[in-house]
């Protein structure tokens, strides 16, 4: 009996050490960490869809980045100390990448941005009323490891991703940047980021998981994780070759012009995809906070200009289409003409009496401009404008895009409808002139312009879209446009550059800038808008300078680089010269 | 006699009720201990399943990671800008340069 007595109260003591255990385990050791609740509740960040060349290249895509924290009352080093190791691997990863040489001027720039980090760095250590600081964000994977390295106690990181552009600068102002809302949340700005940040960003999922003193996931306890919706990629069509020869093309081009700035634009005129769209100067969007805000811009769809010479083009088809003029209509066109007191001359102050249409395109005759225009009256070449896409935004699918500047129709004088028939007095942009070319091209059906073209990932991709096509003129009138734009090709000011045995169909323009109520003497922007191969067009493409300085024409400076860029793209299509 | 026949029953009934409640109390205590072994050796291996599951968690994790940074890094060598600029260092020159005998 006694022996069974302790048997019973051995047994009874076991259970009463395991009930102890598991009681403490469940209470006492979880409320020794205060602050760490049972229950962890996280977001998991979602990751940002990427953006894809026409090939499947990525141009922008993603990498693991961390944010940096700091608990100032669990650091252990001082403050001072701590900045001074930090500092200099916080700087702008521009330093990382440098080489061992560099000059004097860049040496001292890194160490005013060693020094800047290390006070910011500094006020955030010495504020001892923070739990939680937050030191550095999209702090890179080597980064960190070199930061652990020092085991500084009160530092840690929490997970983040950041963009990675592969290809740098390529394609930088259509992409557009990442930057922080006012939450601190990754937002996109401007071009493709801007315009598509709601598709990119996916949605955070959360994580509600039970989890043991160690920090380990209790399985049999409430387990509610919410997966996060990975960000939608998407596909432009940008073909990255293209895209390529058009940006090796233009830099060298700025360069040797001494532009300001310069523009390319190359799209499919049948489909309205945007081929390449190319800026320079740009900027690298991985270092976007060392270059200029202005930089980040997309000129193509953002800036407004007087298109200038190149704007006949449309003058001409609205005048062919109703038949007020014939491709053999000729024009007196004798010498400068006057009209509400301003006199209106050609470019190079040279007549050509008895001109054909054909000829005042190849000429690029205001006189002989400002004759079609009086034929056409306002209201009919206020329509074409209209029809052809101006003074309203294309709807292409970037960001920041402007809509050009016409002037109401009851404004308009007859020194406005004569100015306007050779591109001045009215602004456009770049992406408007493209895709107004590109309908003559396309048989006279506008097609708008477009980059992304599917959405998705893997199988799952969906084709965007296309919003509806119009004809603007008639099938007949884009082929006399183009072939007056053929024949300005092969005996205009610009024939000397054009490449042999093509048929390439085009027009130079001159415009100058308006500043305070005049135009300036000195300053203009030389543009080509062209298409080739004219009968069956491959491409629709667009150059634009500002204030180029070895030479302020179009013909000389817009016009060699289009024709240096189709070389290139007819050896890339497979397109053969006749001769 | 009469009156012990009755006692005896009752004993014969009671014995039988004591018999029964005995082998269904048995069962339900072997069940139970079951019961409780077998928590005890499903709650030692979901024990055990928490340490395993954050190691797959992390080991996902870090091969996902190793899995961008790849990509990231094929992206980078295959960019165009890396292979023109190659391309030029081992002396190849854009077809338009070229010059046939």
């Amino acid at each position: 009996m006694a022996r069974i007595k302790i048997l019973q109260i051995i047994i009874f003591c076991a259970f009463l050490i395991i009930i102890l255990r598991l009681a403490y385990w469940q209470f006492f050791s979880s409320f020794k960490k205060e602050n760490e609740s049972i229950l962890r509740e996280s977001e998991i960040p979602a990751s940002r869809g990427q953006i894809h060349a026409a090939d499947g290249f990525p141009l922008a895509a993603n990498e693991e980045a961390f944010l940096l924290y700091g608990k100032p009352h669990e650091i252990n080093k001082s403050s001072q100390e701590i900045a001074k190791e930090l500092a200099p691997l916080l700087i702008s990863e521009k330093y990382a990448t440098l080489s061992a040489q560099i000059s004097e001027d860049l040496i001292k720039q890194k160490d005013e941005a060693i020094k800047n980090e290390e006070e910011e760095l500094l006020n955030k250590l010495n504020n001892k009323n923070l739990y939680w600081v937050q030191l550095a964000r999209k702090v890179p994977s080597q980064v960190k490891g070199k930061i652990q390295e020092l085991a500084i106690a009160g530092l840690g990181f929490e997970r983040d991703e950041k963009r990675f552009y592969p290809e740098a600068s390529m394609a930088a102002q259509l992409l557009g940047f990442m930057g922080f809302d006012k939450f601190g949340r990754d937002v996109g700005y401007n071009g493709i980021e801007g315009y598509w940040d709601s598709h990119l960003r996916g949605k955070n999922g959360r994580l509600g998981q039970e989890q043991d003193p160690f920090g380990l996931p209790i399985l049999v306890g409430k387990y509610k994780p919410i997966p996060p919706k990975q960000g939608d990629s998407l596909y432009l069509s940008i073909d990255r070759t293209v895209q390529f020869i058009a940006e090796d093309k233009l830099k060298k081009a700025v360069e040797k012009y001494g532009a300001k700035d310069g523009t390319v634009i190359v799209a499919e005129p049948a489909t309205g995809h945007i081929l390449a769209m190319a800026t320079y100067p740009n900027f690298n969007p991985a270092l976007r906070s060392e270059f200029e805000e202005k930089l980040y811009r997309n000129p193509a769809v953002s800036d407004t200009f007087e298109p200038g010479s190149i704007f006949k083009l449309i003058t001409m088809s609205a005048a062919l289409d109703l038949s007020q003029v014939e491709p053999n209509t000729r024009c007196p066109c004798t010498g400068p003409v006057t009209i509400d007191g301003y006199e209106i001359s050609t470019w190079n102050k040279k007549y050509h009496p008895n001109s054909t249409m054909t000829e005042i395109i190849q000429n690029s005759d205001n006189v002989g401009m400002t004759y079609v225009a009086e034929k056409l009256g306002v209201d009919k070449f206020y329509d074409y404008i209209a029809k052809f896409g101006f003074g309203k935004l294309t709807g292409i699918d970037l960001q920041s895009e402007a809509g050009g500047n016409i002037r109401a129709k009851q404004e308009w004088r007859n020194i406005d409808l004569a100015t306007a028939s050779f591109g001045q007095g009215i602004a456009v942009t770049p992406i408007q002139m493209v895709q107004s070319v590109s309908a003559i091209a396309n048989g006279g059906k506008l097609v708008p312009m477009r980059l992304v073209v599917e959405i998705g990932e893997d199988e799952h991709k969906e084709r965007v879209k296309s919003q509806g096509s119009k004809q603007v003129i008639s099938a007949k009138t884009a082929s006399r446009i183009t072939e007056m734009m053929v024949n300005a090709v092969r005996k205009g000011e610009a024939r000397f550059f054009a490449p042999k045995g093509y048929r390439i169909a085009g027009k130079t323009g001159t415009a100058q800038i308006p500043v305070a109520g005049h135009y300036d003497p000195n300053k203009t922007i030389a543009s080509f808008i062209g298409f080739a191969p004219a009968d069956d067009p491959k491409f629709v493409m667009m150059v634009r300078f500002s204030q180029p300085s070895s030479s302020p024409f179009g013909s000389e400076t817009a016009a060699p680089t289009f024709f240096e860029i189709a070389k290139e793209l007819f050896n890339y299509y497979s397109i053969l010269s006749s001769e | 006699m009469k009156d012990f026949r009755i006692v005896k029953n009752k004993n014969n009934s009671f014995n039988l009720i004591g018999k029964i409640k005995v082998k269904v109390v048995l069962a339900i205590a072997i069940l139970v201990i079951s019961l409780f072994f077998t928590q005890l050796v499903f709650a030692n291996g979901l024990s055990t399943g928490g340490l395993r599951l954050a190691e797959i968690e992390d080991d996902i994790k870090k091969l996902e990671a190793e899995n961008r940074i790849l990509k990231n890094q094929i992206a980078n060598e295959s960019s165009l800008a890396t292979l023109s600029a190659e391309a030029g260092d081992l002396g190849f020159k854009n077809y338009l340069q070229a010059t046939t005998p």
